[in-house]
Formats: structure tokens, C-alpha cells, sequence
């Protein structure tokens, strides 16, 4: 059997474009349009969302048969929360400037209903190896469209990527100006709507 | 009966664990978080006087290396005399000055204030003339990001610098963020005492603007002393 017939694959595969939980089930918009101003941040949210989804999936999965029905979703966010404290801190001790360009986002992907989502529907009837591949699948689901968004921003927005000045200045010298409209939230929104439109046209087939 | 009885241990349980955890990783990284945050603070002193610019990202060795050639750290007391930080009282206050060619170019204070949902920190840098502000920066707020948040922002800083804290008659008058743009709304003999607020954050304003003539009181013995030329 070859490896993209796997159920795993399919798992891993399916949320990274057919059933992305950003442009296929419009979740976690919040933090897409907040985190996607510069490439940076958003490749940096992305991670910290993976690894949280990643570890939450895995841990719920485990404990999945042991968990008492009538408190598993206090016990789903406890947990979810004590990961995304950990990866604040961790951004905290090792990406100062970062976190601190992230604020309050990074706290608020233990609202991220994509990580309660996965955890409600999938990772409490799963296997372990299972719901980890769809935590880290939907995880980079979520930080393609991120990082698709930010480099639109940011490279109409300012001109730049990383930071890092990439339209020439005679390009300025000519007349283009940059796009002001793209660095503001609803810059981010159209964006979002232009991906999730290409997305089903294209998926429809 | 049992089940309930399930659901809380198996909650004590997931308590205890998950808080532990926390716990380690709090105490484990706090030598590092706290190694960050004093290196924003010299970078923040730094870019109040406009030696490193935000845009740039230094590395941290021309942070603390630039913060070693330049920057002192000093101590005042109620009457502005420096005080060494070892015979430092309960009520003086720390104060830096960007040394260079053996000649104070500026001195900075602390700033802190309150915010509409909590307390904002920065630094204020003034010029040895003791009334021309050199640059603005904030280090620490919780503020609405988008509106009141926008005062850690490059564009909202940059209007401080060559602004001044006395009036035309010499008097101290303070800073103040004006509510919207100060073009128009302000009186231009004033415009050098005003600097363009936030719209949507006129609270913002109001508080940082009312923290920085506290702050700027505190100092006045220093900016006077600055004004008579007493401290080079």
C-alpha cells in the first residue's frame, strides 16, 4: 500500500488543505487576522499553536479512556491551558521580542477553538499516534494560512519580508506606494476571503 | 455516587499534575526571563535617546555593550544631588545619563503611570538643557492593542522628541498628549508642550499625560539644576 493511502496520511494530510481549519471551517480567525502582520510573528504563532494542538491531542488521546464524561471539557482546557502557559514562558525566556510583539495572543490560543475543536471531535475517539498526526496536520494547516496572509501583508503592506526591505526602491521612485489598507485588521479579513474562496472553488473539484 | 467521586479525584489529580508542571517550568526559565527583561530595559533607555533605532533589531551585544560605554546610573534626592547608588535613601530616586566625551548629553527617568487597564512604564529622555524631551519609549503597558496600545508604537514616540516641558515664559508646564492630532485643536504657541494623542484612546492620553507631569515634578529639582548649567 503506498503511503498516501494510509489512514494516517489521510489524517496527517486532509486538515493541511482540504479541511483546513482556517479557509475550510473558518476557525480561529481571531488570532489570523491579529498575528498576521508581519511574517515573523505569524511563522512564530503558527509553531506555538502546532505545538500545542500537537501535545493536547496526544495527552487527551491517552487519557481518553480515563477521563470522566461529565467534566471532559474542564478537563480538555485545563490541559490545553497548562501547554499554551508553558509555550508563553518558553517564548517569554527565549523570544523576548517576539512574545512581546504576540501579547496577548499567545494567551489566547487556549480560547482557539481549533485546539477545543480537535480535542472535543477527534482526539477523544482516536488512538494517540493518531490524533497526534491530525494535531500537528491541522497545526500546519493553520500556520499555512497564517504565513500565506502575513507574506501578503507584510509584503504589500511595507514592502518587506522578515523585515527585510524586497520591493526596490525605484519601484518607490516610480510611484507604487504601499498598500496602508493591508497592515490594518480588515486588510487581513479580505485576504482570508480570497483564500477561502480559491480554496473551494478548487477543492470542489 | 462513584462516578462523582471519580470525576473529582481524577480532577484533584489532573490539578495537582498540570500545576506541578507549571510550577518547574516557571522557576526553571525565570533566570532567563529575567535576563530579557533587563536587557529590553537597557535597550529601552537606549532607544529613548535615540541611540538604537526600533526598526533595526541590535544584537544583544551592542545593547549592553553600547549601555556600558554610554549609559550611568545614578541616583537623586529630593534637592536633585546625585547620590552614588551605594548611599542611596528610601526616597531617591534613579535617574541615567548618556555620557559622551566626558559630558552629559541627556538624562533619563523612569516613567510610570498609570493606563486605563493597567500600569504603563517607559523612559523619558530630556536634553542638558533640562526642557527639550529627546525621545519617549515604553516598555511595559496593558493597553488595548489597536487604540490605547498604539503608545509603544514608533509613530506615537517619535512625536516627543524636541518637544518642550517649560512654556515661552520659562514656566514648567509638563508634556501633554492632546486628544487627537494637536494641528488645529491646540493653540501654536503651545504646539511644543503638546504632542498628537490617539484617536479612540483619549483615556490612554489622559493618564500618561497626567503620569508624566507627576514624574516630571519629582525631577524638576534635577531639570533645574540641568537649566543653571550646575551639572555637566
Amino acid at each position: 500500500m503506498k503511503i498516501t493511502r494510509t489512514k494516517a496520511f489521510k489524517v496527517f494530510s486532509n486538515p493541511i488543505w482540504e479541511r483546513n481549519p482556517i479557509s475550510g471551517q473558518i476557525l480561529g480567525i481571531c488570532s489570523a487576522l491579529a498575528v498576521t502582520v508581519q511574517l515573523k510573528t505569524a511563522i512564530v504563532m503558527g509553531l506555538a499553536l502546532t505545538f500545542v494542538l500537537a501535545c493536547s491531542n496526544l495527552s487527551i488521546s491517552l487519557m481518553r479512556k480515563l477521563i470522566p464524561r461529565n467534566i471532559r471539557i474542564i478537563v480538555e482546557l485545563t490541559i490545553i491551558a497548562t501547554l499554551v502557559i508553558f509555550a508563553d514562558q518558553v517564548l517569554k525566556a527565549f523570544l523576548y521580542d517576539i512574545s512581546k510583539q504576540l501579547s496577548v495572543f499567545v494567551g489566547l490560543i487556549i480560547t482557539n477553538c481549533i485546539i477545543l475543536a480537535r480535542a472535543e471531535t477527534y482526539a477523544l475517539g482516536n488512538p494517540p499516534l493518531l490524533s497526534l498526526l491530525d494535531g500537528i496536520g491541522n497545526g500546519l494547516g493553520y500556520s499555512q494560512i497564517l504565513i500565506t496572509v502575513a507574506v501578503l501583508r507584510e509584503l504589500l503592506g511595507a514592502g518587506k519580508l522578515f523585515g527585510f526591505q524586497v520591493i526596490p526602491n525605484f519601484f518607490y521612485a516610480a510611484g507604487y506606494e504601499n498598500m496602508g489598507f493591508m497592515v490594518l485588521a480588515p486588510g487581513a479579513f479580505i485576504a482570508i476571503g480570497f483564500i477561502v474562496w480559491l480554496q473551494k472553488t478548487v477543492s470542489k473539484e | 455516587m462513584s462516578s462523582h467521586i471519580k470525576s473529582i479525584l481524577f480532577a484533584v489529580v489532573l490539578s495537582i499534575v498540570c500545576g506541578s508542571l507549571l510550577t518547574l517550568a516557571s522557576t526553571g526559565l525565570r533566570e532567563y526571563q529575567l535576563k530579557n527583561i533587563a536587557l529590553d530595559k537597557q535597550k529601552n533607555i537606549l532607544k529613548s535617546i535615540g541611540l538604537i533605532e526600533d526598526k533595526k533589531a541590535p544584537s544583544l551585544k551592542t545593547v549592553s555593550g553600547l549601555y556600558a560605554d554610554y549609559i550611568k546610573e545614578m541616583w537623586i534626592d529630593f534637592q536633585g544631588k546625585l547620590v552614588p547608588k551605594e548611599k542611596k535613601g528610601e526616597n531617591d530616586l534613579p535617574v541615567y545619563f548618556y555620557v559622551k566625551q566626558e559630558k552629559i548629553q541627556a538624562y533619563i527617568i523612569p516613567v510610570h503611570s498609570r493606563g486605563l487597564w493597567g500600569k504603563i512604564a517607559g523612559y523619558l529622555a530630556i536634553k542638558n538643557d533640562g526642557t527639550t524631551i529627546s525621545g519617549f519609549t515604553v516598555y511595559s503597558h496593558q493597553e488595548t492593542p489597536g487604540l490605547g496600545g498604539e503608545i509603544e508604537k514608533d509613530w506615537f514616540q517619535k512625536n516627543f522628541a524636541g518637544k518642550k516641558i517649560l512654556d515661552d515664559k520659562g514656566n514648567f508646564v509638563s508634556i501633554t498628549i492632546a486628544k487627537g492630532a494637536v494641528q488645529g485643536r491646540i493653540p501654536t504657541s503651545k504646539h511644543k508642550n503638546f504632542v498628537d494623542g490617539i484617536s479612540g484612546a483619549s483615556m490612554t492620553g489622559k493618564f500618561l499625560s497626567a503620569g508624566l507631569k507627576r514624574t516630571l515634578i519629582e525631577y524638576e529639582p534635577l531639570s533645574e539644576r540641568f537649566r543653571k548649567n550646575e551639572i555637566k
